[in-house]
């Protein structure tokens, strides 16, 4: 059974990258199961998704807890807590994280047990599709051509299929797997350990005692608590106030769906990043264009 | 409008609800009419309006938001009671569901109908069962005398700190809420002593005091916890309500136990049966053993939490048991069946000949006829389940109907 585990954030297509994989597998004569993990949030949050991939029967179902392959999409998760994309990874995961770094940089800056396999998947993403988010053929073709059992006619059917799926039309597709050919002839095959079976333990389980009505019920009685929830990492990209042009209209303050664009005592607008998810509405709504908008991504050097 | 002193009133099952409501000093009411719980809604909207009960009434646009008010208003920390029935029941089944996990306590009173289709005012016990799994307690009442008393036990139960959810206490539609018959009203002051005003043992919505009951939770653990949390509660209410129920007997002389038994002593055959139709079993039993047949019966009273030893301690010992639901799940058979079987499981004297009944569908009467029936059923060695209380002349009573319904018959033969 080969466990593949996706990471990225809502809009990058990591879902559809997880369908590709598992149809890619599925026409390769594999039992194939794929499936995303996402509740209330949106674009740009940390998304997660799954492909399982198996010979015989699968009888694993929900969240893959210890990955085999992880495929991180986007670079910034790794210093996201709540994304963890590391978690569960051991000795035998293999990691590929998209990304411009020397591997030997990555591991080392993010303490990885193995060297991971790293490609620049967005810049690939703007050279054949003029956009580096829209990343699904991308890693899907990544996980594909690390698992080495996957040749690619049969992923050239499953984003053809796939991406047919999502309304795509068929310039852009033939562009995706025109993109999916190039990242497959520049990765290889990695070498697939074994995971040895392990004996079943039991769960740890315990005898509830009741508790207070107060302790029991779902009652919040901290209020604003939204404030403690940093959303600031959702974003793909910064909106960043020019200053030098701005000319305090507060039209942007206005319009922020997240009210998180405050006013300065000198009456100009400022933006907290801690929990701007950069929708970028305030950049379309600045009548003079005084927003930019910056690529986020990791944040050290 | 003040009474001084206990009297006797020849009260329906209804006005005894609102009664009950009005001694226990309820102080909000968010109210729906729906046949057959009507003249509950009205008269309290009377005594809120002439202000023989101090608060609020509130006539709400349905059920729905009328189950929600009450929990919110219940939140507030004040005293709230609501009624409904049937098709009102399932109109608020998600608000129902949701002020359970809030575990706001009140007092709703249901006045069981059967539930559509085809439609029917008269009554069984559908619409009780469906909010069986919600998480409220359920006291389902056979008098109309029970009907006052569980209101104001019910408010001592659900207000219990470790409790805290709401109380539901059913009665039988026209069987109970249109049928007057006499009702000991304590005195106020009495009454007072049992229930005083309501405290809560909670943090209570304010204005000053932003807080919220409805939180959204993901991954399963802390879904699980609260679940587990609320089910424990509602265990501990049986434990509370025989507590509550001691100390009413103290005060008014009056003690319910989780279950009743009824000429249990010696019963080789033993009808199972719950609410007003209870009357009818022990009547049938009376005139059984008179006929040299050994008939008891148990009634169900506590029906959430579920007494389930209780259940298995009166039953064991017994040979023939007849379970008698008067609702149905089609495809599956009574509902109370199952769980009664399963709280003997574990017993070595369980009875070992047990009997599903359905009967009293739709406001259907079950006779002495059907009672003998059952037993000769039970002695009989046809083991098919469930047992239809359904006779010959029912049959005709529908064709006689049919006959009208569809009178140019041959146009859906060809
Ligand atoms: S991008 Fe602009 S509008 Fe969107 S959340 Fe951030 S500050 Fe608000
Ligand atoms: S909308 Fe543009 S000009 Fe107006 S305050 Fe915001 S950044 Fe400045």
């Amino acid at each position: 059974m080969f466990r593949v585990r996706l990471h990225g954030r809502g809009g990058q297509g990591i879902k559809t990258a997880s369908q590709i994989l598992g149809s890619a597998a599925f026409f390769s004569g594999f039992q194939a199961q794929d499936f995303p993990l996402y509740g209330a949030e949106r674009r740009g949050a940390p998304i997660v998704a799954f492909t399982r991939i198996n010979r015989q029967n699968i009888l694993e179902r929900g969240p893959i807890l210890v990955p085999d392959i992880l495929l991180i999409g986007d670079e910034s998760l790794l210093e996201d807590i709540q994304a963890a994309p590391l978690c569960g990874a051991d000795n035998f995961t293999a990691i590929f994280i998209n990304s411009s770094r020397l591997p030997e940089k990555l591991q080392e800056n993010y303490s990885l047990s193995t060297l991971p396999h790293v490609l620049d998947i967005t810049s690939l993403c703007v050279k054949f599709l003029d956009n580096g988010s829209s990343t699904s053929a991308a890693i899907a073709a990544v996980g594909a051509r690390l698992l080495g059992q996957i040749e690619f006619p049969a992923l050239k059917e499953a984003v053809e299929l796939e991406l047919n799926a999502q309304g795509i039309n068929s310039d852009l597709r033939k562009k995706n797997i025109d993109l999916a050919e190039e990242v497959f002839q520049l990765l290889t095959p990695m070498e697939v350990k074994e995971r040895p079976e392990k004996n079943i333990t039991s769960s740890k389980l315990i005898s509830s005692e009741q508790k207070p009505v107060v302790l029991a019920a779902p009652i919040i009685l901290e209020p604003g608590n939204m404030a403690l929830r940093k959303t600031g990492n959702w974003r793909l990209d910064r909106p960043e106030i020019d200053y030098e042009h701005c000319n305090n209209c507060l039209i942007c303050y206005a319009r922020c769906p997240d009210g998180v664009i405050g006013i300065k005592t000198d009456g100009s607008p400022e933006i907290d990043y801690d929990h701007c998810k950069g929708c970028l509405i305030c950049a379309q709504e600045c009548p003079g264009h005084f927003i930019k908008t910056v690529k986020e991504s990791g944040s050290w050097e | 409008m003040g009474i001084d002193s206990s009297k006797r009133l020849m009260l329906t099952g209804n006005k005894a609800a609102a009664w009950g409501a009005r001694l226990a000093q309820v102080e909000y009411v968010p109210a729906f009419p729906i046949t057959p719980q009507t003249e509950i809604v009205e008269t309290l909207a009377k005594w809120f309006a002439d202000g023989t009960l101090k608060g609020k009434f509130t006539n709400m646009d349905s059920e729905h938001s009328m189950f929600m008010a009450a929990g919110a208003g219940a939140a507030t920390g004040v005293r709230v009671f609501t009624a409904s029935s049937s098709q009102g029941i399932l109109h608020g089944m998600e608000s129902i569901y949701t002020i359970a996990g809030w575990r706001t306590p009140m007092v709703v009173v249901n006045v069981s109908r059967a539930l559509a289709t085809p439609i029917t005012l008269e009554p069984d016990h559908n619409d009780i069962m469906s909010v069986r799994d919600c998480g409220f307690i359920q006291l389902h009442a056979e008098t109309c005398q029970e009907i006052f008393d569980f209101i104001l036990i019910g408010y001592k139960v659900a207000e219990d700190p470790f409790v805290c959810l709401p109380v539901l206490v059913n009665m039988d539609g026209f069987y109970l809420s249109f049928t007057r018959e006499p009702v000991l009203i304590p005195n106020e002051q009495k009454i007072k002593k049992f229930l005083p005003e309501f405290k809560t043992s909670q943090p209570v919505f304010k204005a000053s005091q932003p807080m919220a009951r409805a939180s959204a939770v993901f991954g399963g653990s802390t879904y699980t916890y609260f679940k587990i949390q609320q089910d424990l509660a509602n265990r501990q209410a049986e434990e509370v309500f025989l507590k509550t129920s001691k100390e009413f007997e103290k005060h008014f002389g009056r003690f319910y136990d989780v279950v009743e038994k009824f000429n249990m002593e010696g019963a080789e055959f033993v009808f199972v049966m719950s609410n007003s139709f209870s009357t009818k079993g022990k009547d049938a039993v009376l005139k059984l053993r008179r006929q040299g047949i050994k008939a008891g019966l148990l009634k169900l009273r506590l029906f959430r939490p579920f007494p389930a030893t209780a259940i298995a301690d009166a039953l064991c010992g017994h040979d023939n048991v007849a379970i008698i639901d008067q609702n149905l799940a089609p495809g599956m058979g009574g509902i109370t069946y199952p769980e009664i079987v399963a709280s003997l499981y574990d017993r070595k004297n369980r009875p070992q000949n047990i009997l599903s009944v359905i009967g009293g569908l739709g406001g259907k009467d079950i006779t002495e006829g059907d009672f003998l029936s059952i037993i000769e059923k039970l002695k009989s060695s046809e083991t098919k389940q469930p047992f239809y209380l359904f006779g010959k002349k029912d049959e005709e009573n529908f064709e006689r109907l049919q006959h009208l319904a569809i009178s140019n018959k041959e146009a859906f033969q060809s």
